[in-house]
């Protein structure tokens, strides 16, 4: 499982005196479902676009199972880059045949991958009357038609309703399901929390953090006490696990020292016959994370 | 290379816009052509208004070996329709940005402009094939006495003739992948010889025209052009090209695979 599908060497990209894309180096492994974050502008779809061929990298490398890349390895990945892109005039069936003969796959995969994003009904539709949800589900679709070792995803929910996005994540957490390798450029932090196992942190094209996603908050632990106690917040400060403490609408938010858990804390408050109310463990946010990334870079 | 052209295909058989153009350009090539007797007894008509006789049956439009050059460098004139089309289908393709999403499919930049310049091939041959058709059709109906040789001679022209679609066929896509924009590109296509000629007379003033004249049929429009060259003053006893110049055969390819060679180059470069 931890063979390297995706590595990037200094890879850069320039635009005039523009830098999009800075000497990024980085590795995607098998079964991992990997996370690009960045603010808009950080040069995710930038470096997207490279690896996908539409781009030609200013200079740097990247290789695709350890070969450099050809139109060939792009048949094995599916990709979605920014926008659906599809042809307005043809209906979405007539669409996915074409991606199908592109990429050489069998078009009789066509009928499964349109139950997967729900489309079956409106198949004989053209593109063009789709909504905006739909035609998301069909590039899902279209990326999936070569049955690919690969899934690349940017955006994937941009401008859908809350429903779309709810159906997006979904999909996206069933085709992980199957084992596939995903690469998920977004902006919603919450969504890469919710879906990815790995993720890596862009800004103006430089490469700020990259880690699994477990490890973020590792070694630093809020709880969230409550207990019907007039004493509790001068209680809590007589534990020695206890960093610093908030108040907030009437729970108790407890930085832990390193080694201890809300255990410790339990255990500690019921010896004073103390019985809580609600107790939490709060791991670091990726949000907190990320800001805190972006916030050292400056 | 034939799964490039289906690709292609698939694209455009399922475009409205698509069997509109073709089903227009071949209905009036086929027509116009078919109907030279009929246009030449209106303008025998037209003689008479002015009180001379024109025998058109004295005119030999659709006599073997005649009719070679006569039906083919009228149908050369159909060739802009043509063209539009392709300059449609390509700009289309940067408009909707399915280049961009052919590409990260999997196709490479240069099966890309295969598939398209393939598509020209096709169209190129299809003209062929119904021209070849109205001139036997028309040729065994109209000619008096038929000799085999007469029958073969002149069809070189038909090889010219497909160059002469070819070569414009891949201008009209050079000129879609570098302006990417259709009405623009269809506009610099119609101006296009306008161009040329404006750019060739303030080149070629009177007292350089005996020295450096001779570059003329190196300019890539006129070299389409040279390679059927216009019939009908023989009709009125003059001297004309009645056969095909191997020098303009040999300039139109070179145009024709530089044309293609650009829209790749442009292509490959390109980010898109």
């Amino acid at each position: 499982m931890n063979e390297v599908v995706l590595s990037t060497h200094q890879l850069t990209k320039n635009y005039g005196k523009l830098c999009a894309v800075n000497q990024l180096n980085l590795e995607v492994k098998r079964g991992q479902i990997f996370g690009m974050l960045g603010p808009n502008g950080s040069g995710k779809t930038t470096t997207l676009g490279m690896l996908m061929g539409v781009t030609n990298p200013s200079s740097g490398s990247f290789s695709w199972f350890g070969e450099p890349a050809t139109h060939h390895t792009r048949k094995k990945i599916g990709a979605v880059l920014e926008h659906p892109i599809f042809y307005p005039y043809l209906s979405g069936q007539k669409n996915l045949e074409l991606n199908a003969m592109i990429k050489g796959a069998d078009p009789n995969n066509i009928p499964q991958v349109l139950k997967t994003v729900d489309l079956t009904l409106r198949k004989d539709d053209k593109y063009r009357t789709y909504s905006l949800g739909m035609k998301q589900r069909l590039a899902i679709a279209s990326a999936l038609v070569s049955d690919p070792i690969i899934l690349i995803l940017d955006e994937p929910t941009n401008g859908l309703d809350p429903m779309g996005i709810a159906e997006i994540r979904e999909i996206v957490k069933r085709i992980a399901d199957d084992g596939k390798t995903i690469i998920l450029a977004s902006h919603l932090l919450d969504e890469v929390q919710k879906v990815c196992t790995h993720f890596a942190v862009l800004r103006k094209g430089k490469l700020m953090h990259s880690g699994p996603v477990d490890d973020v908050g590792k070694g630093e632990e809020t709880v969230e006490v409550m207990a019907y106690h007039d004493d509790l917040g001068v209680l809590l400060q007589e534990f020695v696990g206890s960093g610093p403490i908030k108040k907030e609408n009437g729970v108790f938010q407890v930085m832990m020292k390193d080694g201890y858990h809300s255990q410790d804390l339990n255990r500690f408050l019921f010896e004073r016959g103390i019985v809580t109310s609600h107790l939490t463990t709060k791991k670091k946010s990726l949000e907190k994370q990320f800001l805190e990334i972006l916030a050292e870079a400056h | 290379m034939l799964h490039l052209l289906q690709i292609d295909l698939k694209k455009m058989t399922s475009y409205r816009t698509f069997w509109v153009i073709c089903g227009l350009y071949f209905l009036t090539l086929g027509f116009t052509t078919a109907s030279g007797m009929e246009i030449l007894k209106w303008i025998a008509s037209k003689f008479e208004d002015f009180g001379s006789s024109l025998n058109v049956n004295r005119i030999p439009l659709y006599h073997f070996p005649d009719i070679w050059q006569n039906l083919i460098w009228v149908s050369g004139l159909f060739k802009l329709v043509l063209a539009i089309m392709v300059v449609i289908s390509i700009t289309n393709e940067y408009q909707y940005r399915t280049l961009r999403q052919n590409i990260i499919d999997g196709m490479s930049r240069w099966e890309f402009v295969l598939s398209k310049v393939l598509t020209n091939v096709m169209l190129s041959l299809m003209s062929v094939g119904m021209l070849l058709l109205i001139i036997i059709v028309t040729g065994l109906i109209y000619t008096p006495e038929l000799s085999a040789m007469d029958m073969i001679t002149g069809s070189e022209f038909l090889f010219a003739y497909f160059l002469e679609i070819f070569a414009f066929l891949s201008y009209a896509l050079m000129l879609g992948v570098f302006v990417q924009r259709s009405g623009l590109t269809i506009v610099l296509l119609m101006l296009s010889h306008m161009i040329e000629a404006i750019i060739k007379l303030n080149l070629f003033r009177e007292s350089l025209e005996p020295s450096i004249g001779w570059l003329k049929q190196f300019f890539p429009l006129e070299s389409i052009t040279n390679l059927v060259s216009l019939p009908f003053p023989r009709y009125a006893f003059q001297e004309i090209q009645d056969t095909v110049s191997i020098t303009a055969v040999l300039i139109a390819l070179g145009w024709a695979f530089l044309f293609n060679y650009f829209s790749y180059l442009k292509l490959k470069r390109a980010d898109i």
